[in-house]
């Protein structure tokens, strides 16, 4: 049984991980995911170049919703408009890869000003509301801006070369993936431990106080809005890659419900919480799929027709189980057996 | 000494209700005053227009030479105005560290590109803010819950969180709004022991609300009065006790009448 936490400076108060186990577990994952693109098959390997795109795009929610408490219904919008940022910059107009990137994370923060705006004034539904009428107000902006991004024939988006370093095979491009993805959980971490980050929780637990404490609430709130959308702007940039083609119908709305899933299931307002709730969101129909045509054939071929329709059901399903039995998520899970492992065999 | 804030003719109106009538006061520097009057009297509304979380209907608030009808509610903790609420304002799911931290925000300058980096300023910077909470964790004796959930607390820990978030501003005037109501004799006492130690060690004003009278008559220099949105008297806690206006708020006259018959 580990006892005692004994900090000699201030400094050692204020790290992001203050213990060796954890950061020696976590350099053993990342080189475990280092290695797996040569490991894995093709298969496996697309579900993990899945899981770590999704992760960068839940942290980005994670941010409003998780963090700030404003429910959006509509992040599907800045996925696609950061798709879209990209590859109208890097196939249309020829610029490097990265100033694609810059572009994708810029182009669904100024849009987020626009959504962002009303959001000042709204809470809750009204809010949420506001965010899905976004969403398809933006997809039909960019089906009727012809001249800018095909319309409905969209945009082919080559794998990218960056300082010489191509991420043209599998293996290189999740590679990638991983590196915005820890990135993304650094930038997502390093700002909830300062001051920025504790304004946006301050205004989530109780906005009266949060301006008591000298607080901003107008220019927080659109703070929650521009980073969120940059982050996931960039996840949507990842995206377009990955499937090799942006248009419209390769982020269709089920997208936002399965980001909010993500944050429900691995529990609201942790950077760890979604993380863990994206492996289990995006292997959840697979897995099913598996069990299900362990029985017969004909499940499986169900599986494979209605996908989608099954999808969403499922993610319904595991919304409805989690607010019931475990209201704090996978990590509310995680934190119950860390205490359980390190008290045992004592109760607490 | 100066007035520190100066209230003129203030007044509140709520639809039909006029919640606090031309109501004018002055703190001066290094004061404890106090607001009493029976419930409905107006009082939080004074303090949530002092506060900003409201905007008076009429009149005037200038505090240490600025009026505040100039000033952004949220800029109200930058120039030295810290509060705490009556029914508990805390971020409930946060530990004690992160609470007190918050109340730091206007004190701390790095934004979401220096977060992001935690690297020279921003973590120079952290580490001064947590030290200073450590000060506060201390003065307040807090130590056994610093990283306790702050929604796990009883009660009386929370109102001590909640004044430790307050001192976190490092505001010139400190508002505290019914510190001591629901607690025990003991924790009563601890609290009047803390603001006589805020205004004589950390020099800072206290203007408080209160119903908890022997706290008022003893730790108080200046006593305002309010009833109906409206003051009735101000004084040394000895004036107010023998104000017979103040008896007929509180008793009603025939009561009040009869208080003073008996004492005489």
């Amino acid at each position: 049984m580990r006892t005692g936490d004994y900090k000699q400076s201030y400094g050692e108060l204020v790290t992001l991980i203050d213990s060796p186990p954890v950061w020696l577990w976590s350099t053993v994952l990342v080189l475990a995911l280092v290695v797996a693109p040569y490991v894995l098959n093709a298969y496996a390997l697309s579900f993990l170049t899945i899981i770590l795109i999704t992760v960068v795009g839940a942290l980005g929610l994670n941010i409003l919703t998780g963090y700030t408490g404003l429910i959006s219904l509509g992040h599907v919008g800045f996925l696609l408009t950061g798709a879209y940022g990209y590859a109208v910059l890097v196939s249309k107009y020829q610029l490097p890869p990265l100033v694609g990137f810059l572009g994708a994370g810029l182009v669904p923060a100024a849009a987020s000003l626009i959504v962002g705006a009303p959001s000042l004034r709204l809470k809750g539904l009204y809010l949420a509301i506001t965010t899905l009428a976004f969403s398809f107000i933006i997809n039909t902006v960019i089906l009727e801006m012809r001249w800018l991004t095909n319309g409905a024939r969209g945009i082919a988006v080559q794998r990218p070369e960056i300082f010489g370093v191509s991420f043209e095979s599998d293996a290189a491009f999740t590679h990638l993936c991983l590196a915005t993805a820890i990135l993304t959980l650094f930038a997502t971490l390093n700002i909830r431990r300062s001051r920025v980050g504790r304004a946006f929780v301050a205004i989530r637990d109780n906005d009266t106080a949060a301006r008591v404490m000298g607080i901003n609430l107008h220019a927080y709130k659109l703070l929650a809005f521009v980073t969120s959308a940059f982050i996931t702007g960039i996840a949507g940039a990842l995206y377009g890659i990955y499937l090799s083609f942006v248009n419209v119908e390769g982020f269709p709305f089920l997208l936002s419900i399965e980001a909010l899933a993500i944050l429900i299931v691995g529990g609201l307002g942790s950077a760890l919480g979604a993380v863990l709730g994206t492996v289990l969101i995006v292997l959840l129909p697979e897995a099913t799929r598996l069990v299900f045509s362990l029985f017969s054939a004909q499940m499986d071929a169900m599986f494979t027709t209605g996908a989608q329709e099954l999808k969403s059901m499922l993610y319904g399903l595991v919304i409805i189980l989690f607010l019931r039995f475990q209201p704090r998520g996978l990590v509310g899970v995680w934190h119950d057996l860390k205490r359980t492992w390190v008290n045992w065999p004592l109760r607490y | 000494m100066s007035a520190l804030l100066t209230v003129e003719n203030l007044s509140k109106r709520f639809g039909g209700l006029q919640a606090v009538a031309d109501v004018s006061l002055s703190v001066t520097a290094g004061e404890i005053c106090s607001v009493i009057g029976p419930n409905g009297a107006g009082k939080t509304t004074l303090f949530n227009m002092i506060s900003g979380v409201l905007r008076p209907s009429g009149g005037r608030i200038s505090f240490d030479g600025i009026d505040l009808a100039t000033v952004s509610p949220w800029r109200f903790a930058a120039i030295g105005i810290g509060r705490t609420f009556q029914n508990l304002a805390l971020f409930k799911h946060g530990t004690v560290v992160e609470n007190i931290l918050t109340g730091r925000h206007a004190h701390l300058r790095s934004t979401v590109l220096d977060a992001i980096i935690h690297f020279g300023r921003t973590r120079t910077e952290e580490i001064a803010a947590r030290r200073h909470v450590e000060r506060i964790i201390e003065f307040l004796e807090i130590e056994q819950i610093r990283d306790a959930v702050v929604g796990t607390l009883s009660y009386g820990q929370q109102k001590r969180v909640e004044l430790a978030r307050a001192l976190a501003c490092e505001p010139k005037l400190l508002l505290l709004d019914e510190m001591v109501s629901g607690m025990n004799q003991e924790e009563t006492e601890d609290i009047a022991r803390f603001v006589l130690d805020i205004r004589d060690e950390l020099g800072i004003t206290v203007l408080m609300i209160e119903h908890e009278m022997r706290i008022v008559m003893d730790i108080s220099d200046r006593v305002h009065v309010l009833n109906f949105g409206r003051k009735i008297a101000e004084g040394t806690p000895a004036e107010i006790r023998n104000s017979p206006a103040v008896a007929e708020a509180y008793l009603g006259r025939q009561r009040a009448d009869q208080a003073a018959g008996v004492s005489a």
